[in-house]
Formats: structure tokens, sequence, C-alpha cells
């Protein structure tokens, strides 16, 4: 079921900057999404209006079938977790934490156990009485998530939440993350610029830029099959060259012709394809699809980065769990499978009915 | 090392120096003598006629509370000026805005007393206690001003959208979240204001009429006679009240520094 519907909202600006474009998403309840994108795209704005703190200037926003565009955010059943985690300073964990539950009025004896929980949730027991100064940037970041379920929303917002933390922090907290929506049933919309983030932690992703929804699905359906050159880019690493569709399952890049798994475009149709830098395999140059020569090479612990330029100048990046030596002629060996055809200037609904077309003839997926 | 003993050197220096004068006043105020030409022995005397001079004591509580009424009004009107110098959104209103403030805060005592002494006498308004106050709460709003406002620009406005998302009305958020942010800034105000208003002479001078006087006022209008020994007792009751204001401030102060929250800052006099 939707629990938020998002219809043909528009977000102008009074200098006439736009900071969304016909914006139409569903969110279903009880999962986790991740709105994905650079700065600027426009993710930040879809939360607030989600919230409330900004209203579309075109466009509705619907909550549970109901119009809530215009409703105030204190209304909504919706709570936010901040990118700087807005936490009142003035106020212990205690007070931050009861603080929605006392503008609603409720009794003390509900409050007390209601925030306990809220803080066990967080990992937080026994931390009620301190200062919110006294914490550290993990701890607030818990305190601002406990603040916000305490309420019991049905959706939680999160803004770039988990940006101002450390590494390892940040990991630590993406599974927790992860654990606390899993039991609490209740939908997440984390918006962040962190492609890993948003892989690690979603049911589904919606990838913005340029104030429109480039892509959404799941993270391997955006991870693997990118709709443009833009998501392919900004989702892992990519090599990324013009080909030419000869005709289905048959492609043309490089000045060779290779076996694909793409179908359903014209015949000699101009077109992008996209090899991941791990689906690259160095062999030796006789066995080798492709012949390259290493450039450079970084070794970045749990594998090399090898860039590698092939006869017509273009450049790959090469992950692999071997090194290489600097200027070696190097085989690389790949499956049909591992090419990913992108049309241009396709939309996500003719991208999804072409896959639909040619994979549901021969039963993949 | 060196250095540091003649920093604290030098710093004691200049304390004993602006200290001199005030117990200076105040040793004196013991002498049995008529003048402060010599001390004659110590006595009682002029504290007990100070404690018998009904209209000074009646001028001494007036003024405190010319200085609570004036400082507590000008805090209100002020800080409602800080928020509305805040929400203005074009860069140059709020410059003019603020300029307008700060031209109040450094024109001379004598030239604002002037001035309302010409308003209320235009105006046909008898000079009185309600002229002095009204004078007392114009100087003080721009300082208040200026102390609230420092607090607003650093306060952190995602604080609003995060109280209106956990359910607060527009009245919650300000009494719940704005208040408390300002309130440093306000206590500060509020206390510049109350320091103004006890010590101010000049704007007072123009304004008061027959029926009302203040201590500055009216020690003035006597040390035109030569000072008596009584306005020395009275300096000293002075001195040891403000010094107990200044240890309430101090104590809030220090109060809120502990639990871990922001001090009560921006003392400037």
């Amino acid at each position: 079921m939707d629990i938020i519907e998002l219809k043909h909202v528009t977000k102008r600006y009074d200098d006439g900057f736009v900071a969304l474009k016909d914006i139409n998403l569903k969110i279903e309840s009880g999962k986790f999404y991740s709105l994905l994108g650079p700065s600027g795209s426009g993710k930040s704005t879809i939360l607030r209006i989600i919230a409330g703190f900004s209203s579309p200037t075109e466009g509705q926003v619907l909550f549970d079938g109901k119009d809530i565009t215009n409703l105030d955010p204190a209304k909504r059943q919706i709570n936010t977790v901040f990118q700087n985690y807005a936490l009142f300073p003035h106020l212990n964990v205690f007070d931050n934490v009861a603080f929605g539950l006392k503008i609603k009025k409720q009794p003390m004896n509900k409050i007390k156990p209601a925030v306990r929980d809220a803080l066990h949730m967080v990992r937080l027991d026994g931390y009620a009485n301190r200062e919110i100064s006294e914490l550290s940037g993990g701890q607030q970041q818990r305190v601002a998530i406990a603040r916000a379920i305490v309420n019991e929303p049905k959706v939680l917002l999160l803004d770039e939440s988990l940006s101002a933390l450390d590494k390892r922090l940040r990991k630590e907290m993406q599974f927790e993350l992860r654990a606390i929506q899993k039991k609490l049933g209740i939908t997440f919309i984390f918006v962040t610029h962190d492609q890993e983030e948003a892989l690690s932690m979603s049911d589904e992703i919606f990838v913005l830029n340029d104030s429109k929804i480039q892509q959404n699905g799941t993270p391997v359906d955006i991870y693997d099959e990118p709709i443009n050159d833009f998501v392919a880019r900004f989702i892992g690493d990519s090599n990324i060259l013009p080909g030419r569709m000869i005709k289905d399952f048959e492609v043309e890049f490089t000045n060779q012709k290779f076996q694909c798994a793409d179908a359903g475009m014209k015949p000699n149709e101009k077109v992008e394809i996209v090899i991941r830098p791990e689906d690259l395999d160095i062999t030796s140059p006789e066995k080798g699809k492709l012949v390259v020569t290493a450039q450079t090479q970084l070794f970045l612990g749990d594998h090399f980065e090898i860039k590698a330029i092939d006869a017509d100048e273009n450049e790959w990046l090469i992950h692999s769990t071997n090194g290489c030596k600097l200027n070696e002629r190097l085989g690389l060996y790949f499956d049909p499978e591992d090419i990913h055809v992108m049309r241009l200037h396709e939309s996500q609904k003719d991208f999804d009915a072409r896959l639909e077309s040619y994979e549901g003839e021969d039963g993949n997926e | 090392m060196r250095k540091h003993i003649f920093a604290k050197v030098y710093l004691s220096l200049v304390l004993v120096i602006l200290y001199i004068p005030i117990f200076y006043l105040i040793y004196f105020s013991f002498s049995s003598g008529k003048n402060m030409n010599k001390f004659e022995h110590f006595t009682f005397a002029h504290y007990q006629t100070l404690f018998q001079d009904n209209r000074l004591l009646a001028i001494f509580l007036e003024t405190i509370l010319l200085a609570l009424l004036s400082s507590l009004i000008a805090t209100v009107i002020g800080t409602m000026g800080a928020l509305a110098i805040t929400a203005v959104k074009r860069k140059s209103h709020k410059n003019i805005l603020l300029a307008l403030n700060n031209v109040l805060m450094v024109s001379p005592d004598v030239i604002i007393g002037a001035s309302f002494l010409i308003f209320f006498t235009a105006l046909g308004v008898g000079l009185n206690f309600g002229s002095v106050l009204l004078s007392h709460i114009a100087f003080s709003i721009p300082i208040v001003v200026l102390m609230v406002l420092p607090r607003l620009n650093e306060m952190d406005f995602s604080l609003i959208d995060a109280a209106r998302d956990l359910g607060a009305s527009g009245y919650q958020v300000f009494s719940n979240v704005m208040i408390p942010a300002m309130l440093p800034g306000i206590a500060a105000g509020m206390f510049m204001a109350l320091t103004y208003s006890l010590d101010d002479f000049a704007v007072t001078f123009f304004v008061t009429g027959n029926g009302f006087s203040t201590l500055s006022v009216e020690i003035y209008s006597r040390a035109r006679q030569g000072i008596d020994l009584e306005i020395n007792a009275l300096s000293t009751v002075m001195f040891l009240f403000v010094l107990i204001l200044v240890g309430i401030y101090y104590f809030m102060t220090k109060r809120r520094a502990k639990k871990g929250k922001r001090m009560l800052g921006g003392m400037i006099k």
C-alpha cells in the first residue's frame, strides 16, 4: 500500500530557480527508501515537501490517500531526523526526546516509559539526564532518532543524517538504522549523496539529478542496469563508451563486435555501453576480448585500481585483486552479461517495458 | 614568567586606581567630621541621618522602581525589535534598521534628553515619573536589541523546523525554543538596561519635573550646596546594592555554565 505519493510536484523559488520538475513518486509502507543524488539535485527539497516545511508550487502530496499538500507539519504523522540533528541545546536528553509527547500533553506516566523505550531502541539507556553538549556526534545522532521515533510516526525522514559522522561510526549507524527500521516496521526515507550508503541500506533507491528523478529501483537493479550515463557514473565506477547496436544481442564498440544481453533497440542505433570495472578480468593479450596497456595503478587495500588505455585511446578502469606491471599489455575478458547497453534519452517507463519484452521471452529474471 | 608578573602588577594597578575614589568616599562616610579633609573618628552618624532622611529614601526607592520598570518594559520591546530585525529579509533594510538602532546608542545623552524635553513639552505631557519612565525605556531599548540580536543570529533555525516537526504550534515554538535560545541575551540586555537606568543623569535631568527626582539628579542638586557626608553614606549603600546585583548576575552565569549550558554573555560595560 502506498503511504506517500507525490503527484506532479514542481517547486519553483521566487528567484526563478526550479528545484523540482514534475516529480512523481510512490512510497510504500514499511520499506527503507533512499533519495540519492548530488548536492543541488532536489533530494532535500522533496524531503522538506514531505515533512511540510516547504510547499510545492504545483502538484499534490498524498498521505494514506489523503491530500496533505498544505497541512501544517505539526499535524503530519511524519517525523524528521535533521542533518545537524537540531537538538534543543537548553534541554537535556530526556526533555529533548520527550518534547513531542509533552507538546501533545501526554501524561508524565506515559511519557517516561515511552522515552525510556526510545532511548533503549537507540542504545542510549541511562543517558536520560545528560546534557546535549556532553554527547559525542554519534550519541547526538541517536538522540535525534529517539526524539523522532518516540512519536510513533508512520514515516521517518532522515536528511543526510550520517554525513557528519566519521567513516567507522557511519558504517555502524547504517547497520543500526536498518535494524531500527526492521524492528519498528515503519517507512524510512533517507536522503544521501553517498551511493554506498544508499546501496547498502535501501529496499529501493530514487536517483535524482537536475531536479528530476533519473531512475528508481532496487539497489541491484540500479547498479546492474543504470538507465543513463549519469546514473552509471554516480552509482559506482564505470567504463562508459559510445557504441552501436548491430542487432538484438550484438553490439559494436571500439570497432569490434561483441555478444551482449540487451535487445529491443533499432538496428544500428547509437548507444552507450557500460562495463563495471570489477567485471573486467585480466588475462593474457591472446585470450582477451580487448587488449589494453596499463597506465597507472593504485593499491586500495582490498583491490588494485588499474587505469589502462586501448588502441583507440579509450580509458579503461579495472578492479583487480592482483596487480600488474605498468606499460604491460593486458588482455581484458568479460561475459556478454557484463555489457550493459544504454539508449540515449530513454525514459524509465520505456526502459522497463523494453526490459520486460525481451527478458520475458527467454525466461530470465 | 617575568611577563606574567608584569601583567599582574599592571592589572592590579589599574584596578586600584579605578577603585580608590570609591573607597575614599566609603572611608569618609564613617568619619564624624563635616567634610572629607580629615578623618575625625569612626561613627555611623551619617547613616543615621541618611535613614532618617525620608525624602532621600523615597527617591532611592523610586529610582530602583524606575530602573526595574523601565528595564523590564525595554526588554520586552527590545526583544520583539530584535525578532523583527531578524525577520527582515532584505540585507539593506536590515542594515538600515541596525544603523538606526546604533545611532541611538552612540548619540550623546544631552541631545537625547533635550529632544525628549522638547518632545514632551510639545505634546503637553507633564514632566513627572511617567515622562522619566518613558525616556528611560526609550534609551534602554537599543541596548536590549544589541544584546539579543547575536543570540538570534547564531540560533540554528532548523530548531524551529524540528519543533514544528514534533507538533509544536507557532506559540509553542516561540515559548519553548525561541525564548530559551534568546534567554542569555535577554538577561544580559535587561541587566544592562537596569544599570543604564540606575546611573543615567543627563537624560533624567532634562525630563524630571517638580514632583519627581532620581538619586543622580538629587545628589547633583545637593552637591551644588557643598557635599554632605550623608551623600557618602548613600554612595556606600548604592555601591553595596550594585555589588549584590553583580553577584546575582555572576551566580546566574555560573549556574548555567556548570549545567553545561551556554554562558550568559555579552556584557560590555
